[in-house]
């Protein structure tokens, strides 16, 4: 089963089903809300991360909320340079912007400066979930024509969904039985003259049909609310594991009746929300006052939705209050929520330019999701699995951001370090290297020669400074690298890292 | 495992010629091998049976030589005499996984009398010429010229082990029984086919040092193997590389593990040593010593096929700049001693079945059933515990237990889903086989069995008193006979 972006291809027809509003009502408002997004974008190349990557052009669909800002997906206006918005029965292209992206939900706000552009626009209502079975219409822009295109279809699901968008993150998702193609990305899905939702991904080959998602309303107000000071914060995480509470002799083990409540913690991620407050071994009873199934849902107007949707709809220092059974004892915990760093090696980038040091033909890189998509098949073990198990082992304790070395630039001064690419950095000149911004410094220390040491059994690979020192700029000119080195965060959120800092020994 | 050859499949024509000699007569004899391979992911089981044939070499004495890869999980094997369809049934006498090579006995002893035998003959050397043989359906001999490419360390099919291997270039045509073939020069065997590709028509052999050294293992009864270092190590051209170590003026390997239980790290080798010579033998910077038959030839050679397990071994290394000796003996613990066994070919995979928690232990042949990229596709704890073995589990006492799966029963509703747990404990109790945690779950007769996993969800509980009772619910549903194998 795979997910996709819904970015190009594909005509759908759908049975028309009434009994959803006023049709003639809702319509006009879609056409005077519904905008045509088109992007040209730019996508890091992390083989090459010195280059300002590749250009394509794609178009998705948008509306109008207040008369002034347009949402969409995030995977539309991702890595944006030039992006044009326009209304239905209007060939005027507008220039537009982007205030807000993103991310994890897949959302993001635009902007357009000539005000013109939205003069005659209405202010889409924001609905709720619609109910299973109800009927929606989608808007959008699918490929095969320019013109406003409507599709309706039925509430078929409502459930956490993972957001491919992220390349990590889960939240609610409605699926419905219109299919959302390519161009229907951002649109938005009515009921009730309201906005109930907006279209983001569907399946794709052969696996299902008739299978769109839809981003519904509280993940877009969550996201609404989140950018009014300004600023999109991430979401956040409890940052725990649990089990189902469903064998009678596990339930019997942690002194639980047949009740069909409860589920059991089974790990908590340092760092994290939960970390010094939960224990493993905890059963949580509610969370905020709604019980837990030991199915570990819980019912949310109406809905069963599993018991993170409490948290999801929180933002960075809101609290949760959790009734927790500890060692045959009732108690009540308080959590303050803040986002994962720990899996955000794991999520998509898109913005910030990949980050890199260049040193004598040997290039360094963080490991992070781009960088493993780029190495598909050419990972090495021991690479493949420092990223598969960095959150499940808490290795961010010891090594917050893994570093590199993913390429050698073949020159005379490193012919013999060809075979050293793929490997993890473990200690530069002695000093143990926890993320990029380590690799500086540490190429400092030291004598005439810098040791580079990896983790497993590979060699060393030694350079001579003063050789490096007169390498670097042939290497430079011959590979087309404009800089050497690119190393600030940026709005990348890293662990912290829980490792000692002084005394450190290896 | 990946057992590169296909000889049956080749479609080519090529200039055999007739054997008109009676030298060839009484030297080869069909055998055919029905396998059987062992279940892994359902190990109370095997796997269909089919057949493999292959030609085998007559010693002097009477006994066959074939390939190890042509017997191994077999269920019975038979020789046929070439030329009539006079049969008997063999023992297996000494397999070496490793070196790809199976020592047969007819049951019956007579049943090769009057075979002469083909006996060994020398090394052969890169441009020699040679034959392969092959077995008509008559019982005739058909000779296929071929040619010797390269003589030097290799791969063999077993994945594990570089050894001596001649790639070998020689046109086969398609006849059956071509499973194994052997490769002979004067009349004599120099060697055995055990890989061939027909598009480029190349093939690998198992030269005849390798033959000479198993057969002189196995001829006192007691098969021991070829030896191992246990050590891994990196070239020092690199004169960076070089300058940092404190490397000689010339030659030498860098060693970056040392496994303390092999024969370098008993000698008292450690990581970081510059390993110079072996037995006298300098070694070059690539990892080359000059072998006086072959010239440049990877160190591989020099300590897995010239000597034998329990011979003493001299190494010459270089620590922190000062050159020193050191002596020991060879032996084979760095790869019989581990937590995690490779090569288990022909033996039934252990387990033990707890009220539908279906634990096993972990073995390479294991993570081999998940395919090709097994390493991608098997759990990736089972992955990591088995590649990095030597440090996750150095001590070779400490089997890997596992939760291989879970046999949905009323007892075991809400784990149906896990499977790949490496276990750690049971009732606080540290699991070191699957015989230990059968002997906690016996001794067990009320209360609770808390399992400790390494991951998610970290414990499973069960009722023992309801475990008797669902064993045999479970015995029953599933059709299984058995509910262990330690």
């Amino acid at each position: 089963m795979e997910l996709r972006f819904v970015k190009s291809v594909l005509i759908l027809l759908l049975p028309l089903l009434c009994g959803c509003g006023n049709g003639d009502w809702q319509l006009g408002e879609a056409k005077k809300n519904v905008v045509m997004v088109e992007v040209t974008s730019q996508t890091w190349d992390y083989r090459l991360p010195w280059n300002p990557g590749t250009v394509s052009s794609a178009r998705g669909a948008g509306f109008v909320i207040d008369r002034k800002r347009i949402l969409t997906n995030a995977h539309v206006v991702s890595g944006a340079r030039y992006l044009t918005v326009q209304r239905e029965a209007d060939p005027r292209k507008y220039q537009g912007k982007v205030l807000f992206v993103a991310h994890d939900c897949d959302l993001a706000l635009l902007e357009v400066e000539d005000s013109e552009f939205f003069s005659g626009t209405s202010d889409l209502p924001i609905g709720g979930i619609p109910e299973l079975e109800s009927v929606v219409s989608v808007y959008g822009f699918p490929i095969g024509g320019d013109r406003l295109t409507v599709t309706r279809g039925v509430v078929s699901r409502i459930d956490y969904n993972s957001y491919t968008h992220s390349g990590r993150e889960s939240h609610l998702a409605i699926q419905i039985d219109a299919a959302i193609n390519p161009g229907n990305s951002g649109g938005p899905v009515m009921q009730n003259d309201k906005v109930v939702g907006v279209a983001f991904q569907g399946f794709r080959g052969d696996v299902a049909q008739n299978v769109g998602y839809m981003i519904p309303t509280p993940v877009i107000r969550r996201f609404l609310k989140d950018v009014e000071d300004g600023k999109y914060d991430h979401y956040v995480d409890i940052a725990i594991r649990w089990m189902a509470l469903e064998n009678p002799a596990m339930r019997g083990y942690y002194h639980r009746p047949n009740d069909g409540l409860g589920v059991v913690v089974t790990d908590i991620f340092a760092e994290g929300s939960s970390d010094g407050v939960l224990e493993k071994g905890d059963v949580l009873l509610s969370i905020d006052g709604y019980a837990i199934e030991s199915d570990g849902s819980v019912r949310l107007d109406g809905q069963p939705v599993q018991l993170e949707e409490i948290v999801e709809r929180k933002f960075a220092g809101d609290t949760v209050e959790l009734e927790v059974w500890r060692n045959q004892k009732l108690e009540k915990k308080q959590i303050t929520l803040r986002p994962a760093e720990m899996f955000s090696m794991y999520e998509n980038l898109y913005e910030e330019p990949p980050r890199y040091v260049l040193y004598g033909g040997l290039v360094f890189q963080p490991l992070t999701a781009n960088l493993m998509a780029g190495l598909v098949s050419g990972a090495d073990l021991r690479l493949r699995q420092t990223y598969t198990l960095f959150g499940q082992d808490q290795l961010y304790k010891e090594t917050p951001e893994p570093v590199i070395l993913t390429t050698v630039l073949p020159d005379r001064s490193n012919v013999y370090l060809a075979g050293l690419t793929g490997q993890v950095v473990r200690e530069i000149n002695g000093k143990r290297i926890r993320t990029l911004a380590d690799v500086l410094p540490a190429l400092e220390l030291g004598g005439e020669r810098s040791v580079i040491r990896f983790e497993g059994d590979q060699r060393p690979a030694v350079l001579k400074k003063k050789e490096v020192d007169q390498v670097m700029p042939r290497i430079m000119t011959q590979y087309g690298i404009t800089q050497p080195n690119r190393t600030e965060l940026g709005s990348r959120r890293l662990p912290k890292g829980s490792y000692q800092q002084e005394g450190e020994s290896r | 495992m990946r057992w590169a050859l296909v000889l049956g499949g080749c479609l080519c024509m090529a200039g055999g010629v007739w054997a008109e000699d009676e030298d060839s007569r009484g030297s080869l004899v069909r055998v055919r091998a029905s396998i059987q391979p062992y279940d892994q992911f359902r190990p109370w089981q095997k796997k269909s049976p089919y057949g493999l044939n292959g030609t085998g070499v007559v010693l002097p004495g009477g006994k066959v030589l074939a390939t190890a890869a042509l017997v191994a999980n077999r269920t019975e094997v038979g020789l046929e005499k070439p030329g009539s369809a006079e049969k008997c049934a063999a023992e297996v006498e000494a397999i070496d996984y490793e070196a790809n090579l199976a020592l047969l006995q007819p049951v019956d002893r007579n049943f090769l009398k009057g075979f002469s035998g083909v006996l060994l003959g020398p090394a052969l050397r890169a441009g020699d010429k040679t034959e392969v043989w092959q077995l008509e359906k008559n019982g005739e001999m058909l000779r296929n010229q071929a040619e010797i490419l390269s003589a030097g360390v290799g791969r063999y099919p077993s994945d594990e082990a570089g050894f001596l291997v001649y790639g070998v270039r020689v046109s086969l045509p398609k006849r059956d029984d071509s499973y194994t073939l052997p490769l002979m020069k004067d009349g004599q065997l120099a060697g055995m086919m055990m890989g061939y590709d027909r598009d480029s028509q190349e093939g690998t052999a198992i030269p005849v040092p390798m033959i000479e050294h198993f057969l002189k293992d196995a001829s006192d009864g007691k098969y021991e193997g070829f030896p191992t270092l246990g050590v891994s190590w990196s070239p020092l051209r690199d004169p960076n590389l070089r300058e940092e170590v404190l490397a000689p003026k010339s030659g030498g390997l860098l060693l970056t593990r040392v496994n303390p239980r092999g024969t370098a790290g008993r000698a008292g080798l450690r990581e970081g040593d510059i390993l110079i010579s072996v037995d006298g033998f300098k070694l070059d910077e690539d990892g080359n010593y000059r072998d006086p038959l072959y010239g440049p030839t990877a160190v591989g050679n020099l300590i897995r096929t010239r000597p034998t397990v329990g011979s003493p071994a001299k190494f010459r290394i270089s620590r922190d700049g000062k050159e020193m000796e050191m002596t020991g003996t060879y032996d084979r613990k760095a790869r019989e001693e581990v937590a995690i066994p490779t090569l288990q070919f022909d033996q039934a995979p252990k387990y033990l079945v707890v009220g539908g928690l279906v634990f096993q232990e972990l073995t390479g042949v294991y993570l081999q059933e998940w395919g090709d990229k097994w390493s991608e596709r098997a759990p990736q704890r089972l992955v990591e515990y088995f590649t990095f073995q030597q440090d996750k589990r150095p001590d070779p006492e400490k089997k890997v237990v596992f939760l291989s799966q879970v046999l949905p029963s009323p007892i075991t509703l809400g784990y149906q889903q896990l499977s790949g747990l490496v276990l750690l404990q049971l009732n606080g109790q540290e699991i070191k086989s699957l015989a230990e945690l059968a002997k906690v779950v016996d001794s067990c007769a009320s209360g609770n069995l808390v399992f400790e996993f390494r991951d998610e969800p970290g414990k499973l509980i069960l009722n023992a008193a309801e475990l008797p009772a669902s064993s045999e619910k479970i015995g029953k549903d599933y059709g299984l006979r058995e509910l262990r194998r330690l």
